[in-house]
């Protein structure tokens, strides 16, 4: 009964989808169109605009390969979090696609977007938890509405927790919990479907400095075990001291795309 | 599925309970419309009854001399039944006579006991029934005027007529008022039910939210709030079987006592069965409906 969009099995199925390969350049310094083949998300001349003419963005092209640590940054406004709609599908795009294992998911049906958003974990700056649900009942209610049997909950949920570093907390209400115990409730419910890519909107958007840390040394543990992370921020000493990708929008408009880059704005 | 089934209905209870006042409101307007549609649906089965019950009865009976021969009543009879506003005409004996007289004084020893066989006065009869009560002083008049107007004792003509008219009258208006009450009342109920389930969205607008994003089907998102609004109707539809069954059993038994008409209980009892059923499916479309209409509308 649960059909399930498995982003490897896809992509071998349909491997080359792109054009123009010139794997040499992504090591460099470019915002040149650059899409090679082993990618797994590709945004292709991605345009959103909405009514009453507010382009949020304009002829986007980047892709991201498999296991890689992505940051997303630019100021308020510049499109951040319109990108992320699109990429878990909450918005389409007025014009241009969205490849997600070879499969343009802006023309996903209504029926397999649940099956889709199950592959793609989400945790944003307000955390999203259900207050007056334990920390146990916030991760198992993401297994509930999917169909997945109580057995397989019980046996799951602590798994995950514990991966989060919560196994102690594991019957608080999540409304008893600090910034930075919230934030790891919603991890490990984004991680409970083994997603293969895992957006974070501004996860330390309210956390103090340390507790910042702690959440982006989980993410960077959870992309070492091969899952794609996709993190929207403006902190700068993060994206500095990470060294890693760095993907910048600036007026809807992609501005800079360094592989190892630093926040230049 | 079972869980699933089981999961959506526990969260339907739950939102129930939560907003068990703006529910309590919604089940009351729900047992208000059935109450109405009930209420008009039994008195139009009443009066229908009761119409067919007079209708049912003798219209005109005419009551023979002593000295009529057999043989002209007979021809009478037949020449009657040639009629088309004639539904039947029925010969009653003497015998037959003496037995109805027996079973109608059958408390009364005394009176019953003043006729015998031996002794018998009572005449001869052709008992008519119409088609229509319409007809009736037409046949009445044929009689008078026909070749055996001589051997006539008695011709007792019932005035039914203006009764029957009445309740035909009566009918028609409960048929159009029941009608139009009930629409209305259906529409309100709608209304009402489309709100109490919005609202009910609204304060779990975050768990829809982060039921999405976790990549909840649309039956874990929709679901409950179907369950929730079948279940108005299903609460409505108990309440209001029980208030009506015992009402329409006391009122019933009152009317026919009032309008003095024999209704087979039996075939009543079909009928109200029947509208039990009915109020519960319509509260579970009414429910299911406007349940529908606002996860519709309010739910991508």
């Amino acid at each position: 009964m649960v059909k399930d969009i498995d982003i490897r099995e896809e992509k071998q199925k349909e491997p080359a989808v792109s054009p123009t390969p010139t794997p040499a350049k992504i090591e460099k310094e470019t915002n040149q169109n650059v899409i090679s083949n082993d990618s797994v998300i590709e945004f292709r001349n991605v345009g959103k605009s909405y009514p009453g003419g507010v382009n949020a963005l304009i002829d986007l092209t980047f892709s991201i390969k498999m296991g890689e640590f992505l940051s997303l940054v630019g100021p308020s406004g510049a499109g951040k979090s319109t990108l992320i709609k699109l990429l878990i599908c909450e918005e389409k795009p007025t014009s241009g696609s969205i490849y997600v294992a070879g499969r343009d998911i802006t023309r996903l049906k209504k029926k397999e977007l649940p099956f889709y958003r199950r592959k793609v974990g989400v945790i944003f700056q307000d955390f999203k938890l259900l207050p007056k649900k334990t920390v146990f009942e916030n991760v198992a209610f993401a297994l509930e509405v999917s169909d997945i049997p109580d057995s397989e909950i019980q046996q799951k949920v602590p798994q995950i927790v514990e991966l989060v570093g919560l196994t102690s907390r594991i019957k608080a209400f999540t409304e008893e919990l600090s910034g930075g115990e919230k934030q790891r409730v919603s991890i490990a419910r984004a991680l409970v479907h083994n997603p293969k890519l895992l957006i974070a909107d501004e996860p330390t958007g309210n956390l103090d400095p340390v507790t910042t840390w702690e959440i982006i040394d989980l993410l960077f543990k959870i992309n070492q075990q091969g899952t794609i992370v996709m993190l929207a921020t403006h902190d700068k000493e993060v994206v500095d001291t990470l060294n890693r990708r760095v993907v910048t929008v600036k007026e809807g408009r992609l501005v800079s795309d360094q592989a190892k880059g630093k926040y230049v704005l | 599925m079972f869980t699933a089934i089981r999961r959506i209905i526990i969260t339907a209870i739950r939102s129930l309970w939560r907003n068990r006042w703006l529910s309590l409101a919604a089940v009351l307007m729900m047992i208000l419309t059935l109450f109405t549609i009930s209420f008009f649906a039994g008195l139009l089965v009443v009066t229908n009854k009761t119409t067919e019950s007079l209708r049912e009865k003798v219209d005109i009976s005419v009551y023979f001399s002593e000295s009529t021969p057999k043989e002209q009543i007979f021809s009478l009879q037949n020449i009657l039944l040639t009629r088309s506003d004639i539904k039947s005409v029925e010969y009653v004996s003497k015998e037959q006579a003496l037995e109805i007289w027996r079973e109608r004084n059958k408390d009364n020893e005394k009176i019953r006991n003043v006729i015998s066989e031996s002794d018998n006065p009572l005449p001869r009869s052709l008992d008519i029934k119409t088609e229509k009560p319409e007809n009736l002083e037409n046949i009445y008049n044929f009689l008078t005027k026909s070749d055996y107007q001589n051997q006539f004792k008695e011709i007792s003509y019932r005035k039914n007529k203006d009764l029957i008219d009445k309740l035909v009258r009566i009918t028609y208006f409960v048929k159009l008022v029941g009608w139009i009450v009930s629409a209305l009342f259906a529409i309100v109920s709608i209304l009402i039910v489309y709100n109490t389930i919005r609202l009910a969205l609204f304060s779990r607008s975050s768990e829809i939210e982060i039921m999405r994003l976790v990549g909840a089907s649309d039956l874990y998102v929709q679901g409950p709030f179907l369950i929730e609004g079948i279940s108005y109707g299903i609460m409505a539809s108990i309440v209001t079987s029980v208030i009506f069954y015992l009402a329409f059993k006391v009122t019933f038994e009152r009317s026919v006592g009032y309008l003095g008409v024999n209704i087979d209980p039996s075939s009543l009892g079909l009928n109200l069965w029947f509208i039990l059923a009915g109020q519960l499916v319509v509260s579970l479309v009414l429910g299911a409906f406007s349940s529908i209409l606002a996860v519709k509308k309010y739910i991508r």
